[in-house]
């Protein structure tokens, strides 16, 4: 009996499963296009998966080795399962092959089942919690009906007329689990992930951020450019038909592990963000229907179940509500910590900015000092409002060399907008006094430089960002210099990643790079360390957005110190709370992020911070009865600085040899 | 006007035309919307917000360019969401010099909105200040400065909220039609969006220019910081100093009026100016 069932069973279970795909693919199609080349993106998908999608899912052992043996034994036997029990391939090699393949996925299956006995908060609940026993259902059932297939059982066990009760329950447990991997995976169950996940891996937006073989470095962070030139382009995302079909194919991709609200800062904070409900809405948008459904952690202070919305519907309503309120799209700092830490390579920070964008430049609805940190950046060139002419008032005493006397230099020192800010301007000056100490042939632009557009970009307003940026590139295009400079993370990165596609390419450093360089150079000397514990905050747009983590730490090591870590800290690190016009837009929580950070320090047990920019020291600084001193890395370089050791024109501890190739790399 | 189309003109909202200018950053030079005239247009927004039906145009008289079609596009970017019908702007074209108050008078005579917005004082320019009263003696329609807010529009009458010196507030009736200037005491401006901004478009009705013939005889020269007097309180105690800070200025002699009939009381004031020498 069992052998025309089971075909029966397989192929309605991989005809359903098509039916569902074709399906799915047309709520994804709904999307705007996007150009992706989809051959090359098959090609690469088994490395993708194996290589970066497993490098982020290895850093918990325990569920990448579940996973390993789950979906491994589930691929594996649903392959031969259709050979051998659907084509009726009854070949004792294939069968022992399934017999390890579904017990391989069984194991698997019981750690699953494990781990959802007391699921973290993380975890959404719902139909994921029936996932562990729909495993063993189709692990067990096909494990069962392969024995006699290769001979362990005897053959008519399960054909006598006797037994065709338990050949009724195998195959009744046989069709849950086919019911829950097959047809569940195009339709809409946990298992879509397993879909979803693996075209989005092959045509992601994104396919620079992955590795190479040769080796590429697979990292893409800068923010993709809007066509401000064709008046028919959507400025961003109204509806979740305007995102590009492989964003809502990403969208689909999420198996709802949360590990981006275990790390999201605005999450923590109690402000109503959370990853994992926004990528969620997002599906539930795709589809149309109301979140209800969902079975996770809610936006703090926002119930589940009261946002609906349809492809064609707004995201934010222009009253009342929609899909998503605009305070949770404006909670979000752009940390990227979302982004490192998704198993499913989802790109949340793209997402949130589209619909910023469209708020931003549609609706005209920037939050509290939003519009008017935009109206300032339109008229002054700078959030501030400030006399754009007083820029290099706080070095009126240092004699800066300007690149318009100069019109040619090594390194083009950018100082950023906390040229304005009395506390960067201290940071400011250290990094002068290094620069002049290691004898760098530098300069700036002085009055001609304006903001880099970081803020602009972030808040959604397109169209300053490419109004600024494209006259610095102007300014940056009358100049020869080597490399640009800047103690500010937010314009290293948009000078390096964002204006690229603008037409200004540009070797830029941050200034942790720069001075560690200088060092193993020979160029500069320090003083031994003689103050207290150290730890080392990492600025998001210099780590995660730049993969810069050592640099900075090196520079301290040189200093003489031993850097004491925090426990979030690298790839991990906490933001400050001060990207993405956070500071600006002031989305209120239960918590301030800064107050989070700086307990993070104090619980490192260090009496100093050392940062490495603008915003994370005026966040920082601004947390109440601190336990620790805030200070950016410049100014411990700046106040360690010792005389050259004489007796070599260039000085340095370091031997001659090594010192003429570095110098050649610097220079 | 008769009755019955008061009642409709109670329900369907009034034609409110608002006076944009361009306006000059403060720290750049630069062009922008100017921040009156913004205020104004915001105030004519949220009337119509409260009152369905009221319509609004934009009316600017100057010369077409680049620089200030971008400071132009500052104000049409503030109608965004639906229904606003905000997506043109009236530009009476004139050249750089030109008298904008004959061109401006023309059309609101012939286009006859019942309410004019306009900014207290433009930010380049002469800038005197004089246009809102100008176009006023030239319709002869009543003039209110100063507003603060429009309550409500009954029956051909606007009761209006003007604000007066430290925080002071009076309500007017004022009959319709009738022109309104805003200044700093008006609702700040709302953002400008870019999308809406950049879809407007200008409908360009040529004017017979008139030469600014008074303003071409001045001599024009850059502002000079002049030195300022230091202002000496001579108080003894903090509460001194406070009402010397914070008290209103003491009006000296004149006469209060009280219980006089509008003639009397205009006729007062005609002494009055007659003997200041305003009116010869």
């Amino acid at each position: 009996m069992l052998e025309t069932l089971l075909p029966i069973l397989i192929f309605t279970a991989l005809a359903l499963a098509v039916i569902g795909a074709v399906r799915r693919i047309r709520l994804w199609r709904q999307g705007r296009p996007s150009r992706v080349n989809l051959f090359q993106g098959l090609v690469a998908l088994p490395r993708r998966y194996l290589v970066d999608l497993h490098h982020v899912v290895g850093r918990d052992k325990m569920i990448s080795n579940t996973h390993v043996a789950t979906a491994g034994g589930f691929v594996a036997a649903a392959v031969l399962m259709t050979l051998v029990h659907g084509l009726g391939i009854a070949n004792p090699l294939l069968g022992g092959l399934l017999l390890l393949a579904s017990a391989s996925m069984f194991v698997g299956s019981l750690f699953v089942a494990r781990r959802r006995l007391n699921p973290p908060a993380r975890l959404s609940k719902g139909p994921w919690m029936r996932l562990p026993k729909s495993l063993m259902a189709f692990s067990i059932g096909v494990f069962l009906i392969t024995l006699p297939t290769v001979g362990l059982l005897p053959e008519g066990l399960l054909e006598g007329g006797s037994s065709w009760l338990l050949a009724l329950v195998l195959a009744g447990v046989v069709a849950w689990g086919l019911g829950e991997m097959f047809f569940g995976m195009t339709w809409g169950g946990p298992m879509k992930h397993a879909f979803a996940g693996a075209l989005h891996l092959a045509f992601h937006r994104r396919a620079e951020r992955f590795s190479t073989k040769k080796g590429g470095v697979g990292r893409s962070t800068g923010l993709k450019a809007l066509n401000l030139e064709n008046e028919a382009a959507p400025l961003g995302v109204e509806k979740p038909a305007d995102f590009t079909w492989n964003q809502l194919l990403g969208f689909d991709a999420c198996v709802q592990c949360g590990r981006c609200e275990a790390v999201c800062p605005a999450f923590a904070a109690g402000q109503p963000l959370n990853p994992k409900k926004l990528i969620q809405d997002m599906v539930v948008g795709m589809a149309g229907g109301s979140d209800a459904a969902y079975a996770g952690s809610a936006y703090p202070g926002k119930p589940v179940g009261e946002h609906a919305g349809a492809p064609h519907g707004p995201i934010v309503a222009l009253e009342g509500k929609a899909l998503v309120d605009a305070d949770t799209l404006w909670s979000c700092t752009t940390c990227r910590a979302c982004v490192e830490e998704c198993p499913m390579m989802i790109e949340h920070v793209d997402a949130i900015v589209d619909m910023r964008r469209h708020l931003t430049l549609e609706r005209g609805k920037t939050p509290n000092k939003g519009a008017e940190v935009l109206d300032n950046l339109i008229a002054t060139d700078n959030p501030g409002g400030f006399d754009p002419g007083s820029r290099l008032n706080w070095a009126a005493d240092l004699n800066l060399p300007l690149m318009a006397d100069l019109k040619q230099v090594d390194v083009l020192l950018w100082l950023g907008d906390g040229a304005f800010d009395m506390r960067n301007q201290r940071t400011l000056r250290a990094l002068v006094k290094v620069l002049r100490a290691a004898e760098v042939d530098f300069a700036v632009l002085g009055a001609e430089e304006r903001d880099s557009g970081d803020v602009a970009r972030r808040l959604g307003d397109e169209a300053t960002f490419q109004s600024l940026a494209k006259r610095n590139i102007a300014t940056l295009a009358k100049y020869r210099f080597q490399q640009i400079v800047t103690c500010d993370p937010h314009s290293f990165h948009v000078l390096g990643n964002e204006y690229g596609e603008l037409g200004g390419n540009y070797e830029v450093y941050h200034h942790s790079t720069f001075i560690a360089e200088l060092y193993d150079a020979g160029r500069l000397a320090f003083a031994p360390w003689k103050g207290g514990s150290v730890t080392y905050h990492d600025p998001c747009y210099l780590g995660r957005y730049n993969g810069e983590y050592e640099a900075p730490r090196r520079v301290l090591k040189a200093l003489g110190i031993k850097v004491n870590e925090m426990e979030r800290s690298g790839f991990r690190s906490r933001c400050c709370g001060g990207g993405g016009g956070a500071p600006i837009t002031d989305i209120p929580g239960e918590r301030r992020i800064p107050d989070m950070r700086m307990n993070d320090v104090k619980e490192s047990g260090a009496e100093l911070v050392a940062v490495g920019c603008p915003q994370c020291t005026a966040m920082l600084e601004g947390v109440v009865d601190a336990s620790a001193e805030v200070r950016d890395i410049a100014e411990l370089v700046a106040d360690a600085l010792v005389e050259r050791p004489a007796g070599n024109a260039s000085g340095g501890s370091q031997g001659t040899a090594e010192m003429i190739t570095a110098e050649e790399a610097i220079v | 006007m008769r009755p019955d189309q008061q009642q409709k003109q109670q329900q369907q909202g009034i034609d409110v035309a608002v006076l944009v200018s361009i306006g000059r950053h403060p720290t750049t030079g630069r062009a922008r919307r100017a921040e009156q005239d913004a205020r104004g247009l915001e105030l004519a927004l949220s009337m119509e917000a409260e009152l369905p039906g009221t319509r609004i145009s934009m009316l600017h008289a100057g010369p077409q360019g680049d620089g200030s079609e971008a400071a132009l596009r500052g104000y049409l970017g503030m109608a965004t969401g639906v229904g606003m019908g905000l997506e043109s702007m009236t530009l009476l074209e004139q050249p750089e010099g030109s008298d904008a108050i004959p061109a401006l008078a023309a059309h609101l005579a012939a286009t006859s909105p019942q309410l004019v917005i306009t900014g207290a004082r433009a930010e380049r320019g002469e800038g005197s200040g004089l246009l809102p009263y100008a176009l006023a003696e030239h319709l002869g329609w009543p003039l209110v400065n100063s507003l603060a807010s429009v309550e409500k529009v009954e029956n051909g009458v606007v009761t209006l909220l003007q604000a007066l010196p430290r925080g002071q507030r009076r309500r007017l009736k004022v009959r319709l039609p009738a022109i309104i200037s805003v200044d700093e005491a008006a609702p700040a401006a709302r953002q400008s969006a870019f999308g809406p901004a950049r879809r407007a478009t200008f409908a360009i009705t040529p004017t017979t220019p008139e030469a600014d013939s008074e303003l071409a005889q001045w001599h024009l020269a850059p502002a000079r910081k002049r030195p300022k007097r230091l202002k000496i309180v001579k108080a003894a105690s903090a509460r001194d100093r406070f009402k010397a800070a914070a008290s209103k200025a003491e009006g000296k002699g004149g006469q209060v009026l009280t219980d006089v009939t509008p003639e009397q009381g205009a006729e007062a004031i005609y002494k009055l100016l007659k003997e200041e020498e305003v009116l010869r």
